[in-house]
């Protein structure tokens, strides 16, 4: 009884070169390099007026699953009307909106909701006076025949909190209202995160932040990403930028000049097309 | 060197030693996963993790929670972690920890107390060290045993005999001096400090204690349950005061032929530049360390902040405008850039991890660093390259000589065990 059957034995013999190998392929987070992947997220072509005024013209954007996507340009680029448009705040005039390579049709936020796309605002929309479990369902209660299932919600706030390695919040019954600015941005992320989101846009949510908590919220958004969201961030902070993003889109006067691998320009690329659309063979044509 | 095939007891203690290193890395896990995961048959598993079990290493109980599926539910294996257990130590330049660490990675106790910079007295080192360990085995239940112990330390140390050669950051001139060291961690540097030696008999466990450089241990902690896992080929770069690497190949530590292999601060990156404490110029080390970021930020090193706390000032004064600080935090970045450019074009890994205060100088020069590595390093190799930050933190270092310690158990769990439990026969 205490042998291991000879022919299966000879197959986990043949492991034991690689027996690490075997153990972390089991339930690997990578995905195998090199791999062409769909956009989940997929624009192309859009274009967007407030009355005579055109904010975005012929913008072109997608975001990866498993990756960040950086949206960055100056004040007034037009970063903030094209991730309304992404979440179906407002209605875009004219393009394309693939969602997983298939044409959608947005009306309205819950639409975006019910598709997988979640936007964490730059002001977060927390309630201070509820608690954080009450935050992350709110609107949305379990319930258990009449009565709020407030066990089953806290298990599933507190597991959601703790797959994002987040160790900074002590009860998930505290309110909001005692969360430090950190604190309340993973609050946030995290009520979006419970939801089965597959794309994720985060406005500045590094903005009026100390060093710890922005670094905190920076490793909080990497780790989303390797977790297969598409996550897009918005953000003025070059540094930041570059700690995070696989990708860089840089809008310029509403037009996106510059969608980049960044691993594949540097600081100073960058910082030139925001600031004047181009920079050598990259951004608007001459 | 071919062989007949494995005869059935080798096949059998593979087996044990696979299951429980399953168990211990993966946590809790059902038997049919196991089944699943290793390729064996349920009674197969069945008989494996009932010698497991007998020798105290996991317990089986029923599945917590309600079933949601059909049939009868499988039996979940847990490892025992509160009854075996080992001891973890990490010498630090600023700091000294020990834990007592579960099977199953949980870290059940641990003791932490600063370190002075300044004269590195061993004697007084171990008895600290050996006087924690001590308190954190007094409050180990009566049937727990502690089944390894390993310590992390920065410096070189021989493998052959865990022997520290050079330890540029720790002033050991005092370990050198002879004889009023208590005795192995007395000679001289040129033969080595044996602190391990000294620390087991001190310990009195009848275990050797094993030491290992400290970014070592650090790139086997992301690898096996950081930010690594699944990624077989990292590079860990661990930031103290002195800057250390470990370098994983195809899951396995890159340890050179007398296992000092990885001393990635010791790579030269700007000939003819800074001093480094090891006697050369221009080092990653130098270029980029505590001190020259300090310096270069105008904080001399006589202020009240040291190390972590040092570095996060120096992060925190550059993000609020304090153009000394950026500048400085910007140069440091490009070196640190240039650097991992050079271990990407070597090593095509396909993960860099920045880890200790790295991980802070990283974050806040991100853009520096990635600008080098766009500029410097080949296309092909960093194509797919994912630039990371420890996800242990602090405990890096500690969490891998804990996985370092349960290396022997891992191997060959019963044998192991069964020589703890009869201390008549351990050798000394």
């Amino acid at each position: 009884m205490h042998f291991a059957t000879p022919g299966r034995a000879n197959k986990a013999g043949t492991l034991s070169d690689h027996d690490r190998f075997s153990l972390s392929g089991v339930a690997s987070r990578w995905e195998p390099p090199g791999m062409p992947v769909t956009p989940l997220l997929d624009l192309r072509g859009i274009d967007k007026s407030f009355g005579p005024v055109k904010v975005l013209h012929d913008v072109a954007f997608a975001a990866y699953p498993g990756e960040v996507t950086a949206l960055v340009g100056d004040n007034g680029a037009g970063k903030t009307t094209l991730v309304n448009c992404i979440g179906g705040v407002y209605p875009w005039d004219s393009g394309t909106y693939l969602f997983r390579g298939e044409p959608v049709r947005l009306g309205s936020p819950r639409e975006a909701n019910d598709l997988g796309i979640d936007i964490v605002h730059q002001d977060l929309a927390l309630c201070e006076n509820l608690s954080i479990v009450q935050n992350m369902f709110l609107g949305r209660e379990r319930r258990r025949g009449l009565a709020v299932d407030d066990a089953e919600m806290e298990e599933l706030a507190t597991t959601t909190l703790a797959g994002l390695s987040v160790r900074t919040v002590t009860s998930v019954r505290a309110p909001v209202g005692s969360l430090s600015g950190g604190q309340r941005q993973t609050v946030a992320i995290a009520r979006a995160v419970l939801w089965d989101s597959r794309v994720i846009v985060l406005d500045e949510p590094a903005a009026a932040l100390g060093v710890a908590q922005t670094q905190q919220v920076l490793e909080l958004v990497r780790r989303l990403a390797d977790k297969g969201l598409a996550v897009v961030l918005i953000s003025h902070n070059m540094n930041d930028v570059f700690a995070v993003s696989d990708r860089i889109a840089v809008l310029y006067l509403g037009r996106m000049v510059a969608q980049v691998r960044t691993a594949d320009v540097t600081h100073a690329q960058v910082v030139e097309l925001i600031t004047s659309g181009r920079s050598g063979e990259l951004g608007l044509a001459g | 060197m071919m062989k007949a095939g494995p005869s059935p007891e080798e096949i059998r203690r593979h087996n044990l030693g696979t299951l429980l290193r399953f168990v211990h890395l993966r946590g809790p896990s059902s038997r049919a996963l196991l089944a699943e995961a290793m390729g064996l048959n349920r009674s197969t598993i069945m008989a494996l993790t009932s010698d497991l079990t007998a020798a105290g290493l996991v317990r089986e109980e029923l599945p917590r929670g309600p079933g949601r599926r059909a049939g009868r539910p499988s039996l979940v294996v847990r490892p025992e972690s509160t009854r075996v257990y080992v001891l973890a130590f990490d010498l630090g330049v600023d700091r000294l920890a020990v834990a007592r660490v579960g099977l199953g990675g949980t870290i059940l106790d641990r003791r932490e107390a600063g370190r002075t910079r300044g004269e590195f007295d061993a004697a007084e080192t171990v008895a600290a060290l050996a006087g924690a360990a001590r308190a954190l085995m007094r409050k180990a239940g009566r049937d727990a045993v502690c089944v390894g112990s390993a310590m992390a330390f920065p410096g070189t140390v021989r493998r052959s005999d865990d022997v520290i050669r050079f330890a540029p950051n720790l002033d050991m001139r005092k370990a050198e001096r002879g004889p009023a060291a208590e005795g192995a961690a007395g000679r001289s540097l040129e033969e080595g400090v044996a602190l391990g030696d000294a620390l087991s008999r001190r310990l009195g466990l009848g275990l050797p204690v094993a030491v290992c450089n400290d970014a070592n241990l650090g790139a086997l902690a992301e690898h096996e349950r950081g930010i690594g896992i699944g990624c077989d080929d990292l590079i860990y770069l661990h930031g103290d005061v002195g800057f250390g690497g470990g370098i994983v190949v195809g899951g396995r530590l890159l340890g050179g032929a007398d296992g000092y292999g990885g001393e990635i601060g010791h790579m030269v990156v700007n000939p003819g530049g800074r001093l480094c404490g090891c006697g050369s110029r221009g080092c990653l080390e130098a270029e980029v360390g505590e001190r020259t970021l300090l310096a270069l930020s105008g904080r001399t090193e006589s202020s009240d902040l040291l190390g972590r706390d040092a570095i996060r000032a120096v992060v925190d004064a550059a993000d609020r405008g304090d153009v000394q600080a950026r500048d400085a935090l910007h140069r440091v970045g490009d070196w640190l850039g240039r650097g991992v450019a050079n271990l990407v074009n070597i090593f095509n890994p396909g993960m860099v991890v920045f880890g200790g205060t790295l991980r802070d100088i990283y974050l806040g020069s991100a853009a520096q660093v990635r600008s080098a590595l766009a500029t410097n390093a080949l296309n092909a190799p960093r194509e797919n390259l994912k630039l990371r930050t420890a996800e242990l933190g602090d405990d890096a270092t500690l969490v891998g000589a804990a996985e370092f310690a349960f290396a022997d158990v891992l191997a060959d769990p019963v044998e192991v065990l069964a020589r703890l439990r009869s201390p008549e026969e351990t050798p000394v």
